[in-house]
């Protein structure tokens, strides 16, 4: 982000905030001093629950002085209290940025620029290391590539990507700079700052920070706000509508909204203030790898956390660039594939947009977008008019998801093991099969052989009614050959593969990583006709009792 | 709502002139709207006029939407997707919609779904609950629910209907209002055959609550709230005896069940009897969602000639009642 941009936004940021706060106040809706004790509260909460470090001293001071300036006070002085709250929030959200850091890496040349102005970057890392194979080669991009080139141009994109690994954000980075575009903003979870290997970058080019341990109202505000007012600047942003990694391996199904209505409100405020090139559009993406790089962390919180709080994981395989090389390195060396699948772009109201970013009726007559946002014939905000909206927009990015993500062998794979594991022990519910195991856990190659036939049939066909997309083996390669690949995919890298085969015997040896991948599949309703109800509740977000 | 329709008199398209739409329009205009209603027949325009004095009856759907930000569906379910392709040309994301069908579509497509599905609007709303024209007719007090997930609906209708006799009640479950509506029809049919083959008031009242208990179930499955169903739009609407399309499918019922092939059943009734296809329709979604609808598939069965209606009802009336939170987990 520019500089001169940043200390704008944060001064309109804290304008329209204390702006808002005030006019709440003035209609009884929510005194300064209420909006003060909230933040207090689930401040000084938060911090007994932090480990030492300086901000944790910095944080505990600076509430400590608010509580105390708060007894008594007047409401000029709560006024004055809040906005100092605003301010910092706004400051640590917007990050520190070093003019020099940026001038030294825009200088650096374009192949590693957009990594690293995304501020992940193992490429940098990897690069000039003989025995990696090209990551042009690895790294397949497709979908409407053209359109989201062009719609930058027009006005201001939100991608939002599946989210199931750190890698994401390096595999986004790499696929925007492949197609010629400048970086985008995006809100990283203040934990991965920690991390000697990015946190430099990240605090000096920009990327903001989010901090999902703090759960004040006022918190989320700033950083809504912060969102917009990027949007109303021109940057394009990345959301990761999931909020975090899928624990679950599953796509995302119930989306965080917060953000992504920011969609709305900049194009809302946009054309208050008539601006040129005012629309905002939403662009789906999604990603898909034959391995995920910290799924045995990831499927083993998920299945922790049935029940219980989820916790911030910050010490995963993404902490440990020796892992991350020989991850990339396995990988590549089975000619992996990683798909980065760009959707079809629509506006923050959910109808598609043609290429010059022109909404689109259902029958494909260009719509004028500003008519959603008229109240009384001028643009304006409407909160429950515009939370529907948004609520719309993200059944529309999962539905984009569904379709646009590509299914590969180890997917398959691990489902056609996973549903014969389950038909052979109907008795074991899922949380005691996956921890403990059945009495029958091994079966026949043949038998895999012909689950995985039933598979790819239900998979093409969908893929023909444009339901999903599939990998190159997956798509056109025999039961067989997609087995092999599978199995070959799960022998390297993680601890100990899904499944494994011995002769003519399969064994789901990692049956919780077996769970991971076959997750993958949630959604696409492929158990009905195998006599089986979904592994996951319908949001995806808890595995199904009764299964 | 835009300039060309201001708060205090908004300007409302009613498309359709039959009893509903003529009806809906006294309504609309004793709240002070100014009404233009599509009629597409000279005799329909003459009845407006007659019944509706105020408004204005439009040969084009173009000439009745003009700068209308409101848009009254006032057509049966089986011509409400056409009639949303013919408006689709002229509507704009400030457009509010309403309707008042009672059916759905091919795949169980549900109303609003089908306007959403051809038009670029999104603010839709669903009317639902006991409406009986003659009511409306003889200005006699009324109630229904308006769902829509957008609350500008319900305040508009609300708003609109303020000098009305009727009582507008709010929902946020415009697939609950509608699958109940619907649901509903298949019930009156079942209940139809029940009285033509003299099983008594007893498994009538069973068979209409089988109906409702499976109009819960497959309402949930598509995402509904279960509460709409004990509202006005679920219990309530199987009450009145007399609204006129419950009896359509009364009737249809009892002819079939008396022998008569639905497809002359059909063809002798007078307005639209959007059970049948309802029964199909809510018959085949059940099998792909794997759910068990044994009086929706007994009427199917019936209506299309694959089980005697006397056999088809007894299996039902055999079967236990499932209800509740037991209904939403089978």
């Amino acid at each position: 982000m520019r500089p001169e941009d940043q200390e704008r936004i944060l001064a309109e940021l804290e304008g329209r905030l204390v702006a808002r706060v005030t006019e709440r106040n003035g209609k009884g809706e929510a005194r300064f001093d209420e909006v003060l004790a909230d933040s207090v509260y689930h401040e000084l909460k938060r911090l007994k629950e932090e480990p030492a470090s300086q901000r944790k001293s910095d944080d505990a001071a600076f509430w400590s002085e608010v509580l105390k300036s708060m007894r008594g006070a007047s409401d000029r002085v709560h006024r004055d209290l809040v906005r100092r709250a605003i301010r910092r929030y706004g400051e640590e959200i917007a990050g520190n940025f070093d003019e020099r850091v940026y001038q030294a890496v825009t200088r650096a040349g374009v192949p590693g620029l957009g990594l690293l102005l995304n501020a992940v970057s193992p490429k940098r890392l990897l690069e000039g290391l003989p025995s990696l194979p090209k990551i042009d080669d690895a790294v397949i991009l497709q979908g409407e590539t053209e359109q989201l080139r062009r719609l930058h141009e027009v006005g201001t994109v939100v991608l939002v990507p599946t989210h199931v690994s750190n890698l994401d954000s390096v595999v986004v980075g790499y696929a925007l700079w492949r197609l010629g575009l400048p970086p985008f903003i995006y809100g990283a979870g203040l934990n991965l700052f920690s991390n000697q290997l990015i946190g430099f970058f990240m605090h000096n080019l920009g990327a903001y920070t989010v901090d999902r341990k703090k759960h004040d109202p006022l918190y989320k505000e700033v950083l809504k706000e912060y969102c917009t007012l990027t949007l109303e600047a021109g940057y394009d942003n990345i959301f990761f509508p999931g909020g975090t990694r899928s624990r679950s391996g599953a796509l995302e199904k119930k989306l965080k909204l917060g953000l992504l209505g920011s969609a709305v409100r900049a194009f809302v405020n946009n054309l208050e203030k008539k601006r040129p090139n005012p629309r905002v559009f939403i662009v789906p993406a999604t990603m898909s790898y034959q391995l995920v790089l910290e799924a045995e962390t990831l499927i083993d919180d998920f299945l922790k956390e049935q029940g219980k709080s989820r916790y911030i994981i910050t010490d995963d395989e993404f902490s440990k660039p020796k892992r991350v090389f020989d991850f990339v390195r396995q990988l590549f060396s089975l000619d992996s594939k990683i798909f980065f699948t760009v959707g079809r772009a629509f506006d923050p109201f959910g109808n598609y947009v043609d290429d010059d970013g022109e909404s689109l009726d259902p029958r494909g007559r260009v719509i004028d977008p500003e008519r959603y946002v008229l109240v009384d014939g001028v643009p304006a905000h409407h909160e429950q008019r515009d939370e529907e909206y948004t609520r719309e927009v993200g059944d529309k990015v999962v539905d984009a998801f569904l379709k646009d993500s590509v299914i590969q062998a180890t997917h398959v794979t691990a489902r056609a093991v996973f549903d014969i594991l389950r038909r052979q022990n109907p008795e074991v519910d899922l949380v005691r099969l996956l921890r403990a195991g059945g009495p029958r856990e091994e079966m026949s190659l043949s038998e895999v052989y012909d689950e995985t036939e039933r598979l790819l049939v239900e998979l093409r066909g969908l893929r023909s009614r444009g339901g999903v997309r599939l990998g190159q083996i997956v798509e056109s390669g025999s039961a067989e050959d997609v087995v092999s690949d599978g199995l070959a995919h799960f022998s390297i890298y993680h601890a100990e593969a899904a499944a494994t085969r011995r002769g003519d015997r399969v064994f789901p040896t990692d049956r919780q990583l077996l769970f991971y991948y076959q997750n993958r599949l949630e959604g696409y309703r492929l158990e009905r006709r195998q006599g089986l109800k979904p592994a996951l509740s319908a949001d995806h977000r808890a595995i199904r009792v009764a299964a | 709502m835009s300039g060309a329709t201001t708060t205090l008199r908004p300007s409302v398209a009613v498309l359709g002139a039959g009893k509903l739409g003529r009806g809906v329009a006294r309504m609309l205009l004793a709240g002070g709207a100014r009404v233009r209603v599509w009629a597409r027949r000279e005799l329909l325009h003459k009845q407006v006029e007659q019944e509706a004095s105020g408004a204005v009856a439009c040969d084009t759907l173009g000439e009745a939407v003009g700068d209308a930000r409101f848009v009254f569906f006032a057509v049966p379910a089986p011509a409400l997707l056409e009639v949303a392709e013919q408006y689709a040309p002229f509507a704009a994301g400030d457009h509010m919609a309403l309707h008042a069908c009672r059916g759905v579509g091919l795949g169980f497509l549900l109303p609003h779904q089908a306007i959403r599905q051809v038009t670029c609007v999104k603010r839709v709303g669903a009317l639902g609950g006991p409406l009986y024209a003659d009511d409306l007719e003889g200005d006699r007090p009324l109630a229904a629910v308006v769902a829509s997930r957008y609350v500008q609906v319900i305040q508009l209708v609300k708003r609109m209907t303020a000098g009305a006799p009727v009582r507008v009640h709010a929902s946020r479950d415009p697939v609950g209002v509608e699958v109940a509506g619907a649901l509903s029809n298949v019930a009156m049919i079942a209940a139809g055959m029940s009285d033509a083959l003299d099983l008594g008031e007893t498994a009538r009242g069973v068979l209409l609550t089988h109906g409702l208990s499976e109009a819960l179930r497959l309402g949930c499955a598509l995402g509904a709230d279960p509460a709409t169903f004990s509202g006005l739009a679920g219990v309530g609407d199987l009450i009145p005896r007399r609204v006129t399309s419950t009896l359509r499918n009364v009737r249809l019922g009892a002819e079939v069940a008396k022998g008569k092939s639905t497809n002359d059943a059909l063809l002798e009734a007078i307005g639209a009897v959007e059970g049948v296809t309802t029964a199909r329709e809510a018959a085949a979604l059940s099998t792909r969602l794997g759910l068990a609808l044994p009086l929706v598939s007994a009427v199917d069965d019936v209506l299309f000639g694959r089980r005697p209606a006397k056999d088809a009802l007894e299996d039902v009336l055999g079967r236990d009642l499932v209800l509740g939170a037991e209904a939403l987990a089978s």
